[in-house]
């Protein structure tokens, strides 16, 4: 209750989505810009003569400029900035048995350029090695028309469509979230548990409040003001990917999107691929839940540690038996993303000190039986009662115990104490 | 006003006795001075009357009830380490405990005015703690004690840190708080100051209790045992005394010397040694003994020769 007053949290709390929005608003915008790479002008040296009237740009990326020049001064004009870089289509590239190569000052690609390029090639080569066979053009029209394949979701409520990449991301995004909530609050709990013994705060406060109620106000209370905070930023963010958007779609011109001017800030996004996928409600109830428990969790766990030793440093060596489950799940996570059905993600989201992070990116992915919600979160709540259990009775010694720092054996002795 | 009274209580830690079968009472309107050498269970008494700890066997009744949360809030506790947050202003970390004790703001703020005042302390109200010396931290820790207006204070060692003239308002303070009826456990090392201020003693050494009972009457129980002296010139005979067994010296200066007379050795017998040696003796008294001295022949003689502990 006396952290919430401090400048710290004021500070982080107001400057968390400033630095959110900006964060938003710079991944936009360097989306954006990699897609609207300036134009290119390239030389295109046709030694085969049959291909330079079918090397045109469809994207817009590209201005192709055929040229006989010799390769000497086409190289010192790509030298000198005026040329982007040139392309020789050496005799046999069409009976396959030459490359195309393009020379640039630029290395290979790290967008889509180089894809983008070759697919030009590409279409105009076996335009012509069509031909050569005399097919039809409409032939090679059929061929080349685009397949495109949806992914579709289905859940109870009906068919879903919507990119389940999308979904991992949320999923992953909201098990990171998890993932350092837990360590961040956690070990603000821990540090309060410790700045209270080493300043012998505590003896004081014990000799007004029970050390149970103490421990269980300390790791509620930072609970409380870490919600807060977080709740604070989610209004903020939504508001903040509004305000990024807008920021997004004022330096991008439309026109470069090939948008019309008047496109919709919507639409300005979605051509950029900046869209949020949208999620159920429930999704969002359990993920808060299971955040709460996490945290509630791992606090009790770091403010028994904490109690235990007089110094952050002494804590380290106590704290490894406990952070290895949030280890192991991060660890996993990609597994899980991967394959949200595999034993190894069931089983993960089912072990009360994993559960959180696996089991939030599952329902987030799939649609986990309900069963198993249930199932993990009741084990949660119980690994939850039995940590207070434990850490209450490390702390009640803990707290009034100096001296050298205790073993895991002596905390289990502590923990017989009636 | 209500008695304290401590009843056959015994704390273990593991195999160790830490508090073995202790007995003691502290009445209203008098000072209890709790005493010891390091490590004889005076702290782990004190967490027993503060209800941070529990007894193993016995128990600590404060009026008709034993200690808990309710004697928790007539109950102030100073203990020895100071216990303030560092980084919290001096009004806010007094606003804190008074809260804690379950007081409202607006009485709170009105006590914590009144205190700082009286303590020289107004100034300080906006300051962190980090920033006040260590005897000024004692006093806002002394306030933070007393706020709530208990009936039953626990100070353990509430002069540390604390100037002759800080140490002067402060124990005027508490025969102030004595005087209004209330029940003062006092603890400390420091015996000039257990002597001015204590009615009863309580002497603990190894978990149990030594000597205990009403100040005068402890005394009156060792006797005139002790010469106080004065003297000009060489002090080695001091030296042959103590060396004979006829004396134990309890502190000395190059002019000043406290002696215990031992065993049957009279005040003459001393005296016959000194006029010799020495050129002039400007005070010679026979008085009873210092609590200093009391403590350390209490404590030497159940812990044995081997361990004179540090006073």
């Amino acid at each position: 209750m006396k952290r919430v007053k401090t400048r710290w949290f004021v500070f982080t709390t107001l400057l968390g989505p400033i630095v959110m929005v900006a964060f938003f608003t710079i991944i936009g915008i360097v989306t954006a810009k990699s897609l609207q790479t300036t134009e290119k002008t390239i030389a295109v040296v046709d030694q085969t003569e049959r291909l330079a009237s079918d090397v045109v740009d469809t994207s817009g990326t590209f201005t192709f400029q055929l040229s006989s020049e010799p390769e000497d001064s086409l190289k010192a004009s790509v030298l000198a900035g005026d040329l982007s870089g040139y392309l020789i289509l050496p005799q046999g590239i069409i009976e396959g048995e030459a490359a195309a190569r393009y020379y640039s000052t630029e290395g290979g690609g790290i967008s889509n350029f180089s894809g983008d390029l070759r697919a030009v090639v590409r279409d105009a080569v076996r335009l012509r090695r069509l031909e050569d066979q005399a097919v039809d053009k409409d032939v090679f029209d059929i061929i080349n028309a685009n397949v495109s394949l949806d992914s579709i979701q289905l859940s109870d409520e009906g068919e879903e469509q919507g990119s389940t990449a999308a979904y991992a991301i949320v999923g992953g995004i909201m098990g990171f979230l998890i993932y350092i909530t837990m360590l961040v609050y956690g070990s603000v709990v821990m540090q309060g548990v410790i700045e209270e013994k080493t300043s012998r705060v505590v003896e004081v406060i014990v000799s007004s409040v029970r050390p149970f109620q103490l421990l269980m106000g300390k790791v509620l209370g930072i609970g409380a003001m870490g919600l807060v905070q977080m709740s604070f930023w989610a209004g903020l963010i939504a508001a903040g990917t509004m305000f990024s958007g807008a920021i997004v779609s004022m330096i991008i011109n439309p026109a470069d999107l090939n948008l019309p001017d008047t496109a919709s800030q919507a639409e300005v996004l979605q051509a950029v691929d900046f869209t949020i996928p949208q999620l159920a409600p429930e999704v969002f109830v359990w993920f808060v839940l299971f955040f709460i428990m996490g945290y509630l969790l791992y606090a009790t766990l770091f403010a028994g540690i904490g109690s235990s030793v007089e110094q952050q440093q002494d804590a380290q060596s106590l704290m490894l038996p406990v952070m290895m489950p949030i280890i192991v799940s991060i660890i996993f996570l990609q597994a899980v993303i991967e394959a949200p059905n595999s034993p190894l993600s069931v089983g993960l989201s089912l072990f009360p000190f994993t559960a959180p992070i696996p089991m939030v990116v599952r329902i987030a992915m799939i649609d986990v039986p309900l069963w198993q919600i249930l199932l993990s979160f009741s084990l949660l709540v119980g690994a939850f009662l039995g940590a207070v259990w434990v850490s209450s009775r490390i702390y009640r010694i803990g707290i009034l115990s100096y001296g050298k720092k205790p073993s895991l054996k002596e905390l289990i002795r502590w923990m017989r104490y009636a | 006003m209500h008695k304290l009274v401590v009843e056959g209580v015994t704390k273990r830690y593991g195999k160790f006795v830490a508090v073995n079968n202790v007995s003691f009472e502290a009445q209203p309107g008098r000072i209890l001075g709790l005493l010891g050498p390091n490590g004889a269970g005076k702290t782990t008494s004190i967490r027993m009357i503060t209800y941070i700890t529990i007894p193993d066997e016995g128990r600590v009744m404060y009026g008709a009830e034993e200690v808990g949360p309710r004697s928790q809030e007539h109950m102030g506790y100073l203990p020895e380490e100071r216990g303030l947050y560092k980084k919290m202003k001096v009004g806010e970390q007094l606003m804190y405990f008074a809260e804690l004790k379950g007081m409202p703001r607006a009485k709170a703020k009105e006590q914590i005015r009144y205190w700082l005042d009286r303590f020289g302390a107004l100034e300080w109200v906006g300051k962190v703690t980090n920033e006040l010396s260590k005897g000024m931290q004692q006093k806002i820790q002394f306030i933070a004690t007393i706020l709530h207006n208990p009936s039953l204070l626990i100070l353990d060692e509430p002069f540390g840190g604390l100037d002759p003239i800080n140490a002067e308002l402060l124990q005027d303070v508490i025969m102030e708080l004595k005087d209004e009826g209330r029940t003062i456990l006092f603890a400390s090392h420091r015996m000039e100051q257990v002597e001015q201020l204590c009615d009863d003693i309580c002497l603990i050494s190894r978990g149990e209790i030594v000597v205990k009972g009403a100040l005068t009457d402890i005394k009156k129980q060792f006797g005139k045992n002790t010469i106080l002296m004065d003297f000009e010139g060489s002090d080695a005979f001091l030296d042959t005394l103590e060396q004979s067994g006829a004396v134990r010296i309890g502190s000395r200066s190059t002019r000043y010397a406290e002696l215990n007379l031992q065993g049957l050795t009279t005040p003459k017998q001393v005296l016959e040694v000194a006029m010799p040696v020495v050129n002039n003796i400007t005070r010679f008294e026979l008085v009873e003994p210092p609590m200093r001295e009391i403590f350390v022949t209490a404590v030497t003689k159940q812990q044995g020769e081997q361990a004179i502990p540090t006073v």
